[in-house]
Order: structure tokens, then sequence, then C-alpha cells
């Protein structure tokens, strides 16, 4: 997995009542753009480590359709 | 209270690609409840005793199936330098019951919720004490540094 500062993290929620959880990364540790991520959540607005598994999706901030960026 | 300062247990984990027969044998001879679940060198999940039960032994499962399959993907951790209130947040955020530990990037150990309530426990047992022997002598101190009537 690669990501960047700034990119946006998801994780689909795969139980019932476990929401997906959203955040962005605010600073990447590993080599070349691998984990671990500080990620800060959307939800609770705390940052914490992720190490990101393979229900994990990154929205890099190139992905952002056009036009929708202010 | 830095995380750093807990009595932290050795992290226990196996490649994604072991069986599940071979996370249980980890499992119980290093006498813990789950094990990190690595890909390469790199965590990618971690399996409890509970997952194998409910995950694997309820659903068929063979044992010979690879761990990962059976493993709560991605791992939140906490920095070791962090303070015990931020574990305790981190508990409550993400409705999880362990949480690796890392110092420099490497897995250094997990921390269980059951051990915060040890922890939370053994220091209220030593404010118990303290608050008990103030009841019992309640005028001990006070004696002691008494000046002398001579």
């Amino acid at each position: 997995m690669f990501a960047q500062v700034g990119d946006e993290l998801i994780i689909e929620g795969h139980e019932v009542g476990r929401p997906r959880r959203v955040g962005r990364v605010e600073e990447v540790r590993g080599d070349d753009g691998g984990p671990p991520y500080t990620v800060r959540w959307d939800d609770t607005g705390r940052a914490t480590l992720l190490f990101p598994g393979s229900d994990c999706r990154v929205v890099h901030l190139t992905d952002t359709p056009s036009g929708t960026e202010e | 209270m830095k995380i750093s300062e807990l009595a932290l247990r050795e992290p226990v984990m196996i490649g994604g690609d072991a069986t599940v027969a071979d996370a249980a044998a980890l499992m119980a001879s290093s006498g813990v409840g789950s094990v990190i679940v690595l890909d390469g060198k790199t965590p990618v999940g971690i399996v409890t005793d509970r997952d194998i039960v409910t995950r694997g032994v309820a659903r068929s499962y063979p044992p010979d199936g690879r761990i990962d399959g059976l493993m709560s993907m991605g791992l939140i951790a906490v920095d070791a330098d962090h303070d015990l209130a931020d574990l305790v947040h981190v508990f409550r955020d993400h409705a999880i019951r362990r949480i690796p530990i890392i110092d420099h990037d490497r897995v250094i150990g997990v921390v269980s919720l059951d051990d915060i309530v040890v922890h939370v426990t053994d220091e209220l047992s030593t404010v118990s004490r303290v608050l008990a022997g103030q009841i019992m002598f309640p005028h001990a101190t006070d004696e002691a540094r008494a000046p002398s009537p001579d």
C-alpha cells in the first residue's frame, strides 16, 4: 500500500453496527509511502497509528475529481 | 503515566500463510490469547482465540487453512511514549480489546483492556491502603510531628 500525507484512508465496516471509518493521513512512517501511517479519524478527531489491512483503501489527493477542490 | 511504563507483554507474531493449527499451537505455547499476523515483516492484522472459535470452528474453517483468513484486518497501534490516557481513548474509540505498542515502528508489546483494568485496580488498591491507614490512625502523623511540651 502506498499513501502520502493528506490522502484519505477508508476502512469498510464488515460487521453489522460497525460503520466504515474514514481518516486522513498525517504522517507516513514506512519507506516509499508504506505503512504504518498516522491517521486522524474523522469520527473521533484523534490520531492513531495504523497498519492497514486489505480492507483498507487509500484515496489519493490526485484521485479527487477536478473541480471539487476548493 | 507513559505506556512504556506498563509491564508490556512480548508480542507474539505469525506469518499470514501459517495455518490455523499453527496459530493455535503458538497461542498455547506462548500463553497468549492473540497473535499479530504479518505479511512479510509488516503487521497486517490480529487473530484472537475467540476468532478461531467463532470464525473458524463454528464455520467449519479447516485447521490447515491460512490464519489470515480469520484475522481482523488492519491494526490500530499506539506509540510507547504516549500517555496511558491516550490508550484508553483508543480502546474506546475503536471498540478493540488489544492494542500493539510501537517503538521506532517496531511492535514491542501488546496491551489488552484487561491489562488496563489490572493496572487501575492495582492503583486503586494502593490508594485504598493509604486511605485505610489514615482512617484507622487519623492522628498518627500529627502526633509524630507535634512539638514536645517540654
